[in-house]
């Protein structure tokens, strides 16, 4: 099996403050892993750097997914080479329906535009994207497999959504569009008990053996319905310890603390928490 | 503003006759023409004397009323200097073209050219010609079109009459050096019911004068939905002005899509007179280049339990200003009234700009609602990414955010003729996102 994703010696700043100090990772497919830390520990910067944020400057170090440099490609590049993030706040859409959205980037992904100029007799074949009834039957089986209303469909995207179906609905883009490398970044925060378990069904029902995943959270419960293979904890803006499921339990029982007095304060600055962000309940 | 003998108002009697005084006083501003060219234009189409009469009038009125200076708080923003007010008058004028069911007129509607509706429905035309004052921040542009109109749109929908389907109206010129100042009226009667587009198109290239006025009437219980789709050329200066008056239980929604032009300043003034009428106000914008569009909105609250909402709309590309000067004047007597003003902006380059001046003016303290909201900003950077994330190149991620911006109005336009012709329109400016194009798929499956 090849590394699917390899990140090393990653430097990242924001402006001038430099946020991340080297992390090493590597998620091969068919594999999860958990990446844990202290708020403001770098963890979203982490992530949004691998979805190619234009933010986040890379210092030094690299990002190759499939063998191939990921750094300097665009977002979207990202996406139809098959990196999804599911983002910790999602944005809102106003105006624009789940259902066509969902379809928009469906076909961005995986049914893009033909080029001008291509086509048979120099005629540009009229573009489609995939059938409507054929999407639409995607969009309910998934749907249901979510546990969400049909007329979901109609809303405007994450538009004075609750927290709970801003993360259902990053799991239904996930599912829409099937992909090979899944960055999930808190999905389970802001859930109640039911949502999390409805969520983590999600996530196990889009598994397979060829997607990799990166599962950023704050608490072991999602560990418990999603099991990971590594678990790693970044502080400091560094991976600081990596271990197997267990090392989640010890985290949970410990707390952040234990890591520091096991590995010293990592040199640099202190986490500190950033600015509380209000989750929209 | 005040009526005086010598001014057209709201009862014919103010009308001074022709032929004494004849329009002929001093001029106080050269304009695109002169009397005696509106007059031989007027005799040459056999106009009735009361319509002579009433251009007269109107004249003088022009003649005395000061074009604003520029120091008034609705026209700071958009100085006259460049109005190209040597342009000549159009007086050869495309007649509109209409595009309806032809059995409109079995069942007594009236839609046609103004001139056409002058010689074959005198009297009704009279009786919505320039009724009222002028409005109020456009008097001089009012007057000059009420005197000079040389092309125009007329329709009036008789008592209990509902009109399905949408009509269209064209005025289509291909000319852009010239002043044209054409009228339109819609009128329904009691309990009639209409959707109708104007749709305005010069040609790109040369300075002109566009002044465009309309007049809409709705009566007790009627219903009507204008719009007005705007594609001047990028030469025009679009200098116009609309008034509406919403009678009792009347409905009313108005569009202005304003698309075209090198400058627009208009001004809409919507009188809400009977009691429980209702109105919105709404318009789309798309601006790019140098383009300068600043729009002075009043919203008169008369009758009791009335409500009128206004939402603009503005996406400004390039260096695109939009100025909105916006007021609601509720009236001692307008007990029990919703009103409110929204105007959005969204600034898609730094060089775009956006003011956006709301002005309650409220004289009772019996209101259900009186309100405004302003915003003008650029696209969120995290709503871009998180559009791009999901494989949206930039270009798409940012036409469908604009697109999903205007959909706050467009989805209130219940014509499906209008909203595609508008949204065709608005496609040159903003892109077409597909994400729209399959929403326009599926609701056609
Ligand atoms: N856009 C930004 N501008 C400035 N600082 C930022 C920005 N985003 C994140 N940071 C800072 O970077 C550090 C890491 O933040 P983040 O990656 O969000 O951490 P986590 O997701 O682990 O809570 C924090 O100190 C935070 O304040
Ligand atoms: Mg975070």
């Amino acid at each position: 099996m090849t590394d699917e994703l390899v990140v090393s010696g990653l430097e990242v700043s924001i402006g001038t403050k430099k946020i991340l100090r080297g992390v090493d990772l590597a998620v091969k497919q068919g594999e999860v892993h958990a990446l844990m830390g202290p708020n403001g520990s770098g963890k979203t910067s982490l992530a949004y750097t691998l979805m190619g944020h234009p933010d986040y400057r890379v210092d030094a170090g690299s990002i190759t997914w499939k063998g191939e440099n990921l750094l300097g490609l665009a977002p979207d590049k990202r996406a139809r080479l098959g990196v999804f993030l599911a983002f910790q706040y999602p944005s809102a859409i106003p105006g624009v329906t789940v259902a066509s959205f969902l379809r928009n980037i469906y076909n961005a992904v995986h049914a893009p535009k033909p080029a001008p100029g291509g086509g048979e007799n120099g005629q540009v074949p009229k573009y489609t994207g995939i059938p409507l009834a054929k999407f639409r039957r995607m969009l309910e089986e998934q749907m249901a497999l979510l546990k969400m209303d049909p007329g979901f469909a109609a809303r405007y995207v994450n538009d004075g959504f609750s927290g709970g179906e801003k993360k259902r609905l990053e799991m239904l883009q996930m599912a829409i569009l099937g992909p090979r490398l899944a960055i999930l970044d808190e999905t389970d925060s802001g859930l109640d008990i039911d949502a999390l378990r409805t969520v983590a069904e999600g996530i196990n029902a889009t598994l397979s053996p060829q997607m990799g995943v990166l599962l950023i959270t704050h608490y072991q419960r999602m560990l418990n319905y999603v099991k990971p293979h590594f678990v790693h904890v970044l502080m400091g803006g560094r991976i600081v310890m990596s271990g197997g499921e267990e090392l989640s339990h010890q985290l949970e029982a410990n707390g952040y603390e234990w890591v520091r007095e096991q590995v010293g304060e990592p040199e640099g600055v202190a986490d500190e928490a950033p600015e509380p962000v209000a989750e929209h309940a | 503003m005040s009526l005086s003998a010598t001014q057209p108002g709201v009862g014919r009697s103010v009308l001074v006759g022709g032929a004494a005084t004849d329009g002929a006083g001093s001029a106080t501003h050269s304009g695109p023409t002169d009397w005696a060219t509106l007059r031989r234009f007027s005799e040459r189409h056999y106009e009735p004397s009361w319509l002579r009469d009433l251009r007269s009038a109107w004249w003088q009125r022009y003649q005395d009323t000061p074009l604003p200076s520029g120091q008034e708080e609705e026209w700071r923003r958009t100085p006259l200097a460049d109005l190209p007010r040597n342009a000549e008058l159009l007086l050869d004028a495309p007649a509109t073209e209409l595009d309806h069911d032809a059995d409109l007129a079995a069942r007594g509607v009236i839609f046609t050219d103004l001139r056409t509706a002058v010689r074959e429905h005198p009297e009704l035309v009279r009786a919505h010609l320039g009724i009222g004052e002028p409005v109020e921040s456009h008097a001089a542009f009012w007057a000059l079109s009420l005197a000079a109109w040389t092309a125009g749109t007329f329709l009036y929908v008789p008592r209990g009459v509902e009109v399905d389907g949408t009509l269209i109206a064209r005025l289509v010129t291909d000319r852009a050096d010239v002043a044209f100042v054409p009228h339109t009226i819609v009128a329904a009667e009691p309990g009639a019911s209409v959707t109708v587009l104007e749709e305005l198109v010069s040609a790109d290239g040369a300075a002109g004068w566009f002044g465009g006025t309309v007049e809409i009437h709705a009566q007790e219980g009627s219903r009507i939905r204008y719009a007005r789709l705007q594609r001047l050329g990028d030469g025009v200066w679009n200098i116009g002005a609309q008034r509406v008056v919403v009678g009792t239980d009347a409905e009313v929604t108005t569009l202005n899509a304003e698309v075209g032009s090198r400058v627009t300043k208009v001004g809409l003034d919507v009188q809400m007179t009977g009691r429980g009428g209702v109105s919105r106000v709404l318009g789309l914008l798309a601006a790019g280049g140098d383009q300068h569009i600043d729009i002075n909105s009043v919203q008169e609250l008369v009758g009791s339990h009335t409500t009128s909402d206004l939402l603009y709309l503005a996406a400004l590309y390039d260096r695109a200003h939009a100025a909105f000067y916006g007021r609601i004047v509720v009236r001692p007597g307008a007990k029990q009234t919703s009103s409110y003003q929204e105007c959005r902006n969204l600034l898609l380059s730094p060089g775009a700009g956006a003011e956006p001046i709301p002005v309650l003016e409220i004289e009772t303290n019996d209101i259900l609602r009186c309100g405004h909201g302003a915003t003008a900003g650029a696209i969120d950077p995290v709503q871009l990414f998180y559009a791009q994330s999901r494989g949206l190149d930039a270009d798409e991620a940012e036409r469908m955010i604009v697109r999903g911006f205007f959909e706050q109005v467009v989805g209130q336009i219940s014509s499906e003729t209008i909203k595609a012709l508008v949204l065709d329109a608005l496609a040159r400016r903003i892109g077409s996102s597909t994400a729209f194009d399959e929403a326009d798929e599926a609701d056609a499956a």
